[in-house]
């Protein structure tokens, strides 16, 4: 990785960081309904919002200050570090994320894991021999996970793995097996589309020029595939699961509220609900930073398997 | 660019495989749009007296949760839903296309700024943008549209630019361009035959991620204001009832199914 | 490639002993409320009910006050000052001893905060030797009652910080916190030093899980022991399995409709009484909440026994009479099925939101049943501070909702937040009653004594009559129960878990 690789980095980072923080700042002067009153409902619950749990609200927050001068102090935060408190919890937000991304990260990784094993491996098969009865099997399970939603997959996975077999934990979190049935969950839908991709790259690599010669010139379908086939099978994989990585950790809170997980997303939706500002500065931010370094880090993984020169 | 000939069974077979994917996707819109007329009757009537009844002789489909009728309430949700995909899908691909086409061929100052601002949307949680976006202007469509046409078009992008990019310098492209040929023909001639099964297939993939981003959010209770009927509002509002009512809840889980395929039929039939 | 496989297989292997996971060795409470802070205003419900924490005043099963913290208490003749005497040699979970200060302490700080006890008449709360002594500016029956909601329990003077935020939960209750992992999880663990009897259970956890589907299946594979709030859908399932016994208890809640009488539409009492009449609520009884006693033919509910009334005429479903009352009212039906009046059609918003499931599904049942008389409502499904906010600028026209009617097991102190004269923010809304307003100053003074019966009586005709809120339905908690466990009570006002009770199933 070059330097001007590493700068156009830094400065992504940064730009996300702003975007974020603008984004926030315009949802607080844009978005209907009273930031008090849904700060005081995500407080106080249904039962005890008013107006005057809300006025206490608006008082102690100060909420009818400059938003110029908000913006700004909250920019200044950011680059000390200094992520805030939530307005909801009156916890630190460094300290709500740190246990909810770590859950985050825990659930995303063992479902990437579980993913590689189902995904990949079921689309070279079907690369191997397009238009054959293993083939249009794979098609048709990777559209049946595509257009099933996550909550209907983990509720059958549910009666089976739990209420009928009894082996694995209905939901929570605690049990070193509680994440399995989360993580296979969206590991299926993650298989679906990577299984497409795989086979569709398998296809590629096998048309082209290098890997018919390596069978002509006498090597048997698994040594080419071993020797040229994988790497070059493995680059549109990764990058495709690099990407996934980051919608796993935002975009599981189906999965996550289904399962009783604590993860980001079920936490974001919540901040946004109750406009807890702070905290979703806060997410949006450790995400957009997460994001840069995978991005960064799936280049270096296709550098190592392709140590080709290419424009990213 | 093909470097096998295909040959005559397998031409044959790809036209059938697309054959069938049109068949589907025609018998489904068809289905939503015909519906109306073999059944007459209000899709938000509702019968409190008869919820989540077994599909029969009075109601051919069963009824849901509220005792409406399903079969009326999924021909007026493939309406809104195939909408839905096919607005957020197809704005996705003209922005993510003509982006990446610009990317790829101008390079420079364009492609910083175009990848950019691709990696800013994909950086920033999407989920974080739909909900603001639907937090504007609850209970109303075009948010949920933008929002997911707003995720959907940086994997268009990224594909476009990796395709186009290599293309952009070849001969070939540079032969039309001397002989005078303007940037639509070159598209046309060289770039979208070379893009259009990916977009297609992409695409497909969108389709499906709208339909189940509604649902997605009306799971948290984000969305589309009630009675209209949508398929990913439905399955999610038939979840309670998923073991008193398989059979209604699978339903809108099997349209969506058939509409997936079918485009993806469509679209995979056209690879090679 | 085969390395990979290796350590997957590895890993499963190594994974395999945890898969016979036996019943985990505590009581495990599986509820839909998340554990949003440590601060009893805000989460304080989560820690009264593991009994972590404790008020002053507790309450029995049939919502009398009786003593907690607080051994007794006594009361000037003018009602104005109140004297707690303090139960002696309590200890804290830090291991300090509860004090008049310590107590004094807790109330000023609870007072700060929204909760409820910044809602009464509170002028000086002092310590005095054994007892702390809280003077009202004016008589206040309801004080009592209010002392036993979870925003005024005691904590050590240690949970605090020198802003008044709570940094940890330190209470006095029979259970210490071992866990805190908001917003999902908590375990607590036996305080030997607990003042009261020692409990059997010696460890409990608490998992708060959003969906009813999760919290039934939750149930049903018998991983939790206690689940409340279980989804009507599931009722029937799980009281079929031979391991869950399924408990309902009566909630003091009722869903009704919030109407704005200063909107054109609805000013006109008729037109209420219409859209009560048009409004199917056994069907939404049956249908959506799948039990048909919960059917509001009154605003209190039957649990309610000193504000029900039993001879009251219910409420009807009557289309017939409510298209007439409508025509009185000057409204008709127009060609294309829509009442209209002056060129003007019948047109309301029905703002709801969805932390309760039910509520959404009542809304579109109300639309269609109201559509079929010819008015045309719209729903916005929305956050719950909107009901409070659209109510103080004056722009909500139809609100659902669900309200707790005691939020202490006395009604009083909501009634008169509700019916305040021009409405509340949760009650009616630009409507007035001044002989309503009169009996409710009366009950605030005079309390619990022979007069009271009767006031209440009146309260609860007056609200029958002028229709400011429409009733639909009331409220059951529903909840399974393990065999595993014995002795589960549970309580009406949602108080306590009553895990201290609990006993393991030795069969």
């Amino acid at each position: 990785m070059n330097q001007a690789t590493i700068g156009y980095r830094v400065f992504q980072a940064f730009l996300v960081a702003f975007l974020v923080g603008l984004g926030t700042f315009i949802m607080v002067r844009v978005l209907p309904g009273d930031l008090a009153y849904r700060i005081a409902a995500g407080r106080y619950g249904y039962d005890l919002v008013d107006s005057v749990a809300a006025e206490a609200v608006r008082l102690e927050l100060g909420l009818d200050g400059s938003p110029i001068l908000a913006f700004l102090s909250w920019f200044w935060d950011l680059i000390r570090f200094d992520l805030g408190y939530s307005l909801v919890t009156g916890e630190l937000v460094r300290d709500a994320i740190f246990h909810e991304l770590g859950h985050s990260v825990d659930l995303a990784a063992t479902a990437l894991i579980l993913s590689l094993f189902i995904g990949p491996p079921l689309g070279l098969l079907a690369g191997f021999r397009p238009g054959s009865i293993i083939d249009r099997l794979v098609l048709a399970s990777s559209v049946v996970f595509r257009s099933i939603p996550h909550f209907a997959i983990g509720l059958v996975l549910i009666m089976i793995f739990s209420i009928q077999a009894g082996l694995l934990p209905v939901a929570g979190h605690g049990h070193p097996l509680s994440r399995v049935l989360p993580a296979l969950t969206l590991a299926l839908g993650l298989a679906a589309v990577s299984s497409r991709i795989a086979r569709d790259a398998m296809i590629k690599v096998r048309e082209s020029d290098y890997y018919l010669f390596g069978r002509t010139k006498g090597l048997s379908e698994s040594q080419v595939f071993f020797r040229h086939g994988l790497r070059n099978v493995s680059v549109p994989i990764i990058t495709y699961l690099g990407m996934q990585f980051v919608y796993l950790i935002e975009g599981v809170v189906v999965v996550e509220t289904l399962f009783a997980w604590p993860g980001i997303g079920h936490s974001l939706v919540h901040a946004i609900v109750a406009r807890d500002i702070p905290m979703i500065q806060g997410t949006a931010f450790v995400m957009g930073l997460m994001f840069v370094f995978l991005n960064a880090l799936v280049d270096f993984l296709n550098r190592l398997v392709d140590p080709r020169e290419r424009v990213v | 660019m093909k470097k096998q000939g295909t040959g005559n069974s397998k031409a044959v077979s790809v036209y059938r495989t697309r054959m069938i994917g049109s068949g589907l996707l025609f018998f489904l819109i068809a289905f939503g749009m015909v519906g109306p007329f073999l059944v007459s009757g209000d899709p938000g009537r509702q019968n409190l007296s008869a919820i989540l009844s077994t599909p029969g002789k009075e109601y051919l489909l069963g009824t849901d949760h509220l005792g409406r009728d399903m079969l009326l309430r999924l021909t007026a949700a493939i309406r809104v839903s195939v909408a839905i995909a096919l607005i957020t899908t197809a704005t996705a691909s003209l922005i993510g296309v003509s982006l990446g086409i610009l990317a790829a061929t101008r390079g420079g100052l364009a492609e910083r700024c175009t990848s950019l601002l691709a990696d800013t949307f994909l950086a920033l949680p999407g989920l974080l943008l739909v909900l603001l976006l639907v937090a504007i202007a609850p209970g109303s469509f075009w948010p949920l549209y933008l929002g997911i046409a707003m995720i959907l078009w940086v994997e268009q992008f990224r594909m476009t630019r990796a395709l186009v990019q290599p293309l952009a310098t070849s001969p070939a492209v540079q032969a039309t361009r001397l002989l005078g040929f303007g940037p639509w023909y070159v598209f046309r001639r060289h770039f979208w035959p070379e893009l259009q099964a990916n977009v297609l297939t992409l695409s497909a993939f969108g389709a499906a991620t709208a339909i189940l981003s509604v649902a997605a959010l009306g799971f948290i209770s984000v969305g589309i204001r009630p009675p209209t009927p949508e398929l990913g509002q439905m399955m999610i509002e038939l979840l309670p009832y998923y073991q008193e009512a398989p059979l209604i809840f699978l339903q809108p889980i099997l349209i969506l199914f058939l509409l997936v395929l079918s485009l993806n039929l469509i679209a995979g039939g056209k690879i090679r | 490639m085969s390395k990979i496989l290796g350590a997957f297989m590895v890993v499963l292997v190594l994974l395999l002993p945890f898969s016979a996971f036996a019943a985990p060795p505590m009581i495990q409470i599986v509820a839909p409320w998340e554990i949003s802070s440590k601060d009893p205003s805000r989460a304080g419900f989560v820690y009264g009910r593991l009994e972590v924490a404790e008020t002053l005043v507790n309450v029995d099963l049939n919502g009398s006050h009786i003593p907690g913290l607080a051994a007794s208490w006594d009361t000037s003749d003018d009602g104005r000052i109140w004297r707690f005497t303090i139960r002696p040699d309590v200890r804290f979970h830090d291991g300090t001893l509860m004090t008049t200060e310590t107590v004094v302490n807790s109330l000023l700080i609870a007072r700060q905060k929204p909760g409820v006890l910044n809602r009464a008449p509170v002028e000086s709360i002092e310590a005095d030797n054994e007892a702390i002594v809280l003077t009202l500016s004016e008589p206040f029956s309801p004080i009592l009652s209010f002392l036993t909601h979870y925003s005024t329990m005691i904590l050590a003077p240690a949970a605090y910080d020198e802003s008044g935020n709570v940094v940890e939960v330190i209470g006095t209750g029979p259970y210490r916190i071992t866990l805190l992992q908001p917003p999902q999880k908590m375990e607590v663990a036996v305080f030997t030093e607990y003042w009261g009897p020692q409990p059997k259970i010696e460890r409990a956890g608490y998992l708060a899980a959003g969906r009813g589907e999760t919290r039934a299946l939750l149930a049903e594979s018998g991983e939790a022991h206690v689940v409340f709030t279980i989804d009507p859908a599931s009722v029937q399932r799980l009281a079929r399995r031979d391991h869950l016994e399924i408990r309902t208890v009566p909630l003091p809640r009722i869903v009704s409709l919030k109407l704005n009488c200063a909107h054109p539409g609805l000013e006109d009492v008729r037109v209420r009484q219409a859209l009560s009449l048009a409004i199917d609520r056994a069907g939404i009884a049956q249908a959506i909440l799948r039990q048909p006693d919960l059917v509001a033919n009154q605003y209190f509910p039957p649990s309610m026994q000193a504000w029900h009334l039993s001879d009251s005429a219910p409420l009807r479903y009557d289309t017939e009479q409510a298209r007439h009352l409508l025509q009185e009212a000057g409204w008709h039906v127009n060609d294309a099925g829509k009442l209209e009046r002056d060129g003007q059609l019948l047109q309301v918003e029905i703002v709801t939101y969805p932390d309760r499931p039910e509520l959404p599904l009542i809304a579109a049942a109300v639309q269609d049943q109201w559509r079929s008389v010819g008015v045309e409502a719209t729903i916005a499904i929305s956050n719950s501070s909107v009901i409070p906010a659209r109510h103080q600028d004056n722009s909500l026209e139809i609100g659902l909702i669900s309200r707790l009617l005691a939020l202490v097991p006395d009604p009083l102190g909501i009634l008169v937040q509700d019916f305040a004269p021009g409405g509340g923010d949760w009650g009616a809304m630009n409507w007035n009653s001044d002989q309503l307003s009169a009996i409710l100053a009366k009950l605030i003074v005079s309390g619990e004594n022979d007069t009271a019966e009767e006031l209440n009586r009146q309260v609860s005709e007056i609200l029958h009559e002028e229709m400011p809120i429409i009733p639909i339905s009331w409220y059951q908690q529903t909840v399974a129960v393990s065999r595993q466990v014995t002795n589960v009570i549970i309580d009406p006002f949602e108080r306590v878990y009553n895990i201290s009770a609990m006993e393991w199933n030795e069969q």
